[in-house]
């Protein structure tokens, strides 16, 4: 155990603010379950307050792994995983799992251990690193746009258009996250917007396709139209029924709040434990609790800032930015779904929801940002000798 | 393109600063919300998710004078099947016996309930009605059924409680015992005692703060009520259940016997104004009798020959004549102006005190005495009417009071024929309940005392409100106008010219006044004419314990009108029963008879009863009643049909009772 404690690296303030959030998290994924329990009937609260930890606990084993690969070694892996990646998500998609008519195949469950498994945040993780890697790779060149088609959008655009059909919101923060790592990475900018148009071309075609042949593949283009709709049409709509309820929620909450488990409107809140549960938190913990959450985000970001800053390698600036930033853009995105801000989507708010797996894959870029934070001092006290030497991983350093 | 650590600096510093700003935006719509529209979201979450719960008081009981419930709130249960839940081999395993349950507690047979249950069943029936109005001890036995025993889910036992208000002593005095409702306004609607004591019994509703939580329930919030219910408090009435069954059947019997559209008896004791019977019965379409409006209270209508007495009592306190003064009835019709006044006795009754005039009933006596006695000073007669207080309400605290019609000189309706006409009951109006308690003033030597409904509010055994006696005049008139009038009232049945002496009985003594008023008298037509024939005084004639008034409508003039005969019977099985009741009757000598065959037959019913049985004894020849208490107390069940002595018995003796379980006897 002391070992474990010794042994562990990085950013101390990443760690702290991840453990921070960790533990807080407790209390309104507790909260909330009390609903749950009631309305599924299923399950007890003490049992899902258990599950929600077990799946932290393992998520910090997660981190406390990750964390400890080099970082260079994370190229070769991101070229590995892609492949398998890609492979997921067509099986994923192929279940054709519905809800109501819909597509909801977002999930594949894990065999023998009984937990489903959300593959878009794993794909998120693996591409972001292997942009990364495609734009230190580029570094030195100047890359016509052609050039760049193979290695970088037909991946990217692939893994997309399997993550698009059953879940909208995600394909689209993974691709605009996707532009922001070019941008950072110094890929030109008159071929981001080019892309960027590519891209919106292929979503209207996709819409029409759906709409031209609604039955031709099961899609949730009517639940994205509805949504979007329902947010900017000011009459009521069914979908106004979550926002009013949590706006409802803030309202209620005041300064300080009603107190940890006091929540009402958890009743009424669908999702009150993912989706909505940043207006939950204001309920119960009120604008001061909303506030230091919002502060613990930002204080992510900027560590996220200084930790790219100070890693010495273009490529783990890249990696840090590509996997960081998604995790504050994705809690920023379900604070300001919250306060509507923005139209309803499925994202989760990272390390507080009781997102399941997800939670991992939020695990899994904290490990990597750690990793990446790890002073390389020690290293080259041991000799950089070994470089391509003795360990046969290093293979995954090089530039591939 | 040479990236540069600066460049993805910049850049990054580009981004970093995007997020901030979208960070600061969500902070400020969340202010927005909390100060800008946070009033109205507060609001809406008042409204849609806390709601004030009332929590139903329990209401009093309302008792008899002694003790004895006349209503009260009671729980009863319906219940229902689900015939979805439950899973099919409970169903197949448990319908059979289900029914056999169910037809011995219902009493239908065990293949009705099959077909129900098995029809519910087939038609996915979530709700299918078993039985309605159970008891407690019915619901509870239902409750341990077959099938029912597991519950609402497995079993599909739906089980829905109702407060129901049950009257013990049934269509007996319903009306006078009333009822009270609220629609969804608030208003009250309200019969009888329970309506006039509406605000003793309802006590207070109770107020409970609730969350709604999902799935449409709410959970209180908070441990204690907001409001505490009070129950209502129990209030005891005036009514004496024995006098109101008296009152009630013969009411019944004489208004079947008349074909009489409604009639009305109240009894009521003399001293202290407590109402002991209150009985109103009314016909249906049906030719069926039973209580439907508060005719004692509610109705006022012209009281014809009865109002005699106030005229005569307002003649004597006048001295405008004396009882012997002696008036010519004209040989039984006497005209006045175009009008003329005739007496029910053809051809009248000569020349004859106005006492005899009083006994006799004669219209043209009475109608020339007022007339004749008061033309020139008609308000000194309605002045002297009105200090015995005829024209006022009674002021009941039950509602619906009917208010009589007293005409003052000048008065629109008011003629030269109107002191006539009220000499004899026309051109006035008063409820039965008002003639009586006039009538009782009389008896009481001239105190009116006001009639009364409630005697003790109470909350379990504490006093919360006594009522006492309360006076309306303390003297309507002088004690020797009471004297003497209470002696016509008495010779009225007693003499034989007495229009009441057809009641007279040597066994008791009553003393009152008949009355025989037209009713729809405008109508030319005698096949429209009706009658309205009432009876109106007291018993004994000495020292008088109740008065008792008995007003029947409309008898079938075919069958009987006059108030001797169609209201007088009434007063006098009330008397006659009472009387039999009253310890008064201390002072009646019944000779001591010894009965040699009843004292035979308890000789024969103690020695069988002192037997001890294994087998069914004979009880042939027997009385009924001696009969089943010997088989009963064998453990027997019993079933009489007929009445009288035992003829047949459907186990023959000597069968071992062990293997007994139900006797059939048949009595002639």
């Amino acid at each position: 155990m002391l070992d474990l404690v010794r042994n562990i690296k990085g950013d101390k303030a990443i760690w702290a603010v991840v453990a921070l959030l960790a533990l807080f998290s407790f209390l309104p994924v507790y909260s909330a379950s009390s609903n749950l329990v009631y309305v599924v009937g299923k399950g007890t609260t003490m049992g899902h307050l258990m599950k929600h930890a077990i799946l932290l606990v393992l998520g910090f084993g997660i981190i406390y792994g990750i964390h400890r690969i080099p970082t260079r070694y994370f190229k070769g892996l991101s070229l590995i995983a892609l492949p398998i990646v890609i492979v997921l998500l067509v099986f994923t998609l192929a279940q054709g799992t519905t809800i109501g008519g819909a597509n909801a195949s977002r999930w594949i469950s894990v065999p023998l251990v009984g937990i489903s498994f959300q593959t878009s945040n794993l794909a998120s993780v693996v591409l972001m690193i292997y942009v990364a890697r495609y734009l230190t790779k580029i570094k030195d060149q100047n890359i016509t746009f052609k050039e760049s088609i193979v290695p970088l959008w037909v991946p990217v655009f692939l893994v997309l258009i399997l993550i698009l059909p059953a879940n909208f919101s995600t394909a689209a923060i993974i691709f605009s996250m996707v532009l922001l790592l070019c941008f950072l990475g110094g890929y030109p900018i008159k071929y981001l917007l080019g892309i960027l148009g590519t891209g919106l071309v292929c979503l209207t075609l996709f819409i029409l396709m759906a709409k031209a042949f609604p039955d031709l593949f099961p899609n949730r283009v009517d639940t994205w139209v509805s949504r979007i709709e329902s947010f900017w049409n000011p009459e009521d709509t069914e979908a106004d029924y979550q926002i009013e309820k949590a706006k409802i929620a803030i309202a209620t909450g005041g300064i300080v709040g009603k107190g940890a488990g006091k929540s009402v409107q958890k009743n009424f809140l669908p999702q009150s434990s993912s989706d909505f549960i940043y207006a939950i938190i204001i309920e119960e913990y009120g604008l001061l609790g909303g506030f230091a959450l919002m502060f613990f985000y930002l204080f992510l970001l900027f560590r996220i800032v200084v930790v790219a800053n100070a890693n010495p390698t273009i490529f783990g600036k890249l990696l840090v930015l590509g996997v960081g930033l998604p995790i504050v853009f994705q809690a920023l995105i379900n604070m300001a779904v919250a306060v509507e801000l923005f139209p309803v989507t499925g994202q989760t708010l990272p390390l507080i929801s009781s997102g399941g797996t997800s939670s991992w894959m939020t695990c899994l870029a904290i490990g990597i940002i750690l990793s990446a934070s790890v002073k390389e001092t020690k290293k080259t006290k041991r000799g950089t000798s070994r470089i391509g030497g003795d360990n046969p991983l290093e293979v995954l350093s090089g530039q591939l | 393109m040479a990236v540069k650590d600066k460049h993805i600096l910049t850049r990054l510093y580009v981004v970093t600063a995007g997020l901030f700003l979208f960070a600061i935006a969500v902070m400020v719509k969340l202010v927005s919300i909390q100060l800008v529209d946070g009033e109205k979201y507060r609001d809406l979450a008042q409204e849609r998710t806390t709601k004030m719960f009332t929590i139903a008081p329990n209401r009093g009981n309302l008792y008899s004078d002694d003790g004895s419930l006349l209503a009260t709130s009671v729980s009863r249960y319906t219940v229902r099947f689900d015939a979805l839940t439950v899973d099919a081999e409970d169903f197949k395993e448990n319908v059979v016996p289900l029914s056999d349950a169910l037809a011995k507690l219902l009493g239908k047979s065990s293949s009705h309930y099959q077909q129900l249950l098995r029809k519910a069943r087939e038609n996915k029936n979530r709700y299918a009605l078993i039985a309605r109005n159970l008891d407690y001890s019915e619901y509870m036995a239902a409750k341990e059924f077959p099938l029912f025993r597991m519950g609402p889910y497995k079993g599909g036992l739906i089980v829905e409680q109702k407060t129901v208000r049950e009257h013990p002593l049934g269509k007996i005095a319903e009306r006078s015992v009333g009822y009270e409702r609220v629609d969804e306004n608030g208003y009250y609607t309200r019969v009888g005692l329970e309506g006039a004591f509406g605000e003793f019994l309802r006590g207070t509703e109770g107020k409970r703060l609730k969350q709604k939580i999902a799935k449409g329930q709410w959970k209180p919030i908070g441990q204690d009520n907001i409001v505490e219910p009070k129950d209502g408090y129990d209030v005891i009435s005036t009514i004496d259940i024995n006098i109101q069954d008296i009152a009630h059947h013969a009411l019944l019997k004489q208004l079947e016997h008349y074909q009489a559209d409604h009639g009305t008896v109240i009894v009521m004791e003399t001293k202290t104004g407590e109402v002991k019977a209150i009985s109103n019965l009314g016909r249906t379409a049906e030719g069926k009798y039973y209580e439907r409006l508060n005719y004692a209270i509610g109705e006022s209508h012209e009281p014809g020959s009865t109002f005699k007495l106030m005229n005569l009592v307002a003649a004597l306190e006048d001295k405008v004549i004396d009882t012997s003064s002696v008036v010519d009835t004209e040989k039984g019709s006497w005209r006045i102006y175009n009008h003329r006044v005739r007496d029910s006795k053809h051809g009248g009754y000569g020349k004859i005190s106005i006492a005899k005039a009083f006994e006799v009933s004669s219209n043209t006596a009475f109608a020339k005495m007022i007339h004749n006695g008061y033309k020139h000073a008609p308000e000194k007669y309605v002045n002297r009417l009105m200090s015995m207080n005829i024209h006022n309400e009674l002021g009941l605290p039950i509602k619906g009071e009917g208010k009589p019609i007293l005409r003052y000189p000048g008065d629109k309706g008011w003629s030269g024929l109107s002191l006539a006409q009220m000499a004899y009951g026309y051109e006035v109006a008063m409820t039965p309940l008002q003639v009586l308690t006039f009538y009782n003033a009389i008896a009481n030597d001239g105190e009116m005392v006001k009639p009364r409904l409630i005697k003790e509010v109470r909350e379990w055994d504490r006093t919360i409100l006594g009522f006492e006696k309360e006076v309306i005049e303390a003297s309507i008139c002088s004690k020797e106008t009471a004297a003497q009038v209470k002696g016509l009232m008495k010779n009225v049945v007693e003499k034989k010219h007495g229009t009441g002496h057809r009641l007279y009985s040597p066994n008791f003594s009553m003393a009152g006044k008949t009355g025989t008023a037209q009713k729809d008298y405008v109508s030319k037509d005698p096949d429209k004419l009706k009658y309205i024939s009432t009876f109106a005084g007291y018993f004994p004639a000495e020292n008088p314990k109740y008065s008792c008034i008995v007003v029947i409508h409309e008898p079938d003039k075919s069958v009987g009108y006059y108030g001797a005969d169609v209201s007088g019977p009434v007063f006098k099985s009330v008397a006659q029963k009472i009387y039999a009741n009253s310890p008064l009757i201390d002072e009646v000598e019944i000779p001591e008879q010894v009965d040699t065959k009843l004292d035979g037959n308890f000789q024969k019913y103690y020695a069988e009863a002192q037997k001890k049985y294994n087998k069914v004894p004979n009880v042939k020849g027997m009385s009924g009643m001696d009969a089943v208490s010997i088989l009963e107390n064998l453990g027997l069940q019993v079933e009489v049909r007929g009445n009288g002595k035992v003829k047949k018995q459907s186990i023959s003796q000597g069968t071992d009772i062990n293997k007994v379980e139900k006797i059939v006897l048949e009595l002639s």
